[in-house]
């Protein structure tokens, strides 16, 4: 591999070369420094508990957050307000939350079945960045 | 690695040796054919990704129940595929109850961008029935510029 045959003299004085081994050593450092700092990043969210058969028609709290995530075609919605995309959902959420107390900053998503999603995690996202604390997924009565 | 100088005559002729080149290639593919199984810990899923979730090292420990949705219609606690809702409520309980009450509460969701969002809510479901109202929905973090 790349050795002259050893010369027929009668000294052996092996000459290591240094600068491939350097090479190689800094190759799989740089390797190892890629790979390893993979650490795994997730968003916390709860779920609402099931509500009981006869308390389906209370009306929601006014001033609990319900964003709900459009199919093809239609708005977003914050409560009763229509959005336009996601960074406007995200500007209007901070508005409603920068006031409160930190215990009044839950949010609840609501999303159709269809939906992609990677859309709803946009949405996560968005609503995280705006300040919601916990986020609320809500599985009840969605749209197919 | 018992490489001459090259031959350093009065001319500037460089001649590369691509032997060694071709050693240190070898030594990468070598290492990628070893490390690359090792680190894949579960079902192989195209995680969505967002700009601020927060790291969570539990969700790689043994202990930690993660149902992974590599497709629609395709469940996995863990790496054992769950043949039908039931079986998936039973795993995650039986899981769940094995967990020592240090290692927190939480069942973590690892579900493709591409799948629809129903399945998902089907995990939910399950998760919820299963007696859990804690869930983590795994994601990759968007690095500054992405």
């Amino acid at each position: 591999m790349g050795m002259g045959g050893g010369g027929g003299s009668t000294e052996a004085s092996p000459n290591i070369n240094v600068t491939p081994l350097i090479d190689v050593l800094l190759v799989l450092l740089i390797i190892f420094m890629i790979i390893s700092p993979q650490r795994p990043h997730r968003f916390e969210a709860k779920i609402p508990e099931k509500p009981p058969e006869n308390m389906k028609d209370v009306p929601p709290d006014p001033l609990s957050l319900l964003v709900t995530v459009p199919k093809n075609g239609e708005l977003y919605k914050l409560n009763t307000e229509d959005l336009n995309g996601v960074g406007a959902l995200s500007d209007r959420l901070f508005q409603a939350l920068n006031g409160r107390p930190a215990d009044r900053k839950a949010v609840f998503i609501k999303a159709p079945r269809t939906v992609p999603y990677g859309d709803v995690v946009k949405v996560i996202d968005a609503v995280k960045q705006a300040g919601g604390q916990p986020i609320g997924l809500q599985i009840e009565d969605l749209e197919q | 690695m018992g490489m001459g100088g090259g031959g350093s005559s009065g001319g500037l002729t460089s001649e590369i040796n691509v032997t060694p080149m071709v050693d240190i290639m070898l030594v990468l593919l070598i290492i990628f054919m070893v490390v690359t199984p090792l680190l894949q810990s579960g079902v192989a899923v195209t995680l969505p990704k967002g700009k601020n979730p927060d790291e969570d090292p539990n969700i790689v420990k043994d202990t930690a129940v993660v149902v992974a949705i590599p497709s629609d219609g395709v469940y996995y606690v863990g790496r054992d595929i769950m043949q039908g809702k039931d079986r998936l409520v039973q795993t995650i309980q039986t899981r769940m109850t094995a967990l020592k009450p240090s290692d927190p509460h939480v069942v973590y969701i690892k579900s493709g961008t591409n799948v629809n969002y129903g399945e998902v809510v089907n995990v939910i479901d399950a998760i919820r029935e299963a007696g859990i109202d804690q869930i983590g929905l795994v994601a990759d973090k968007k690095k500054a510029g992405e």
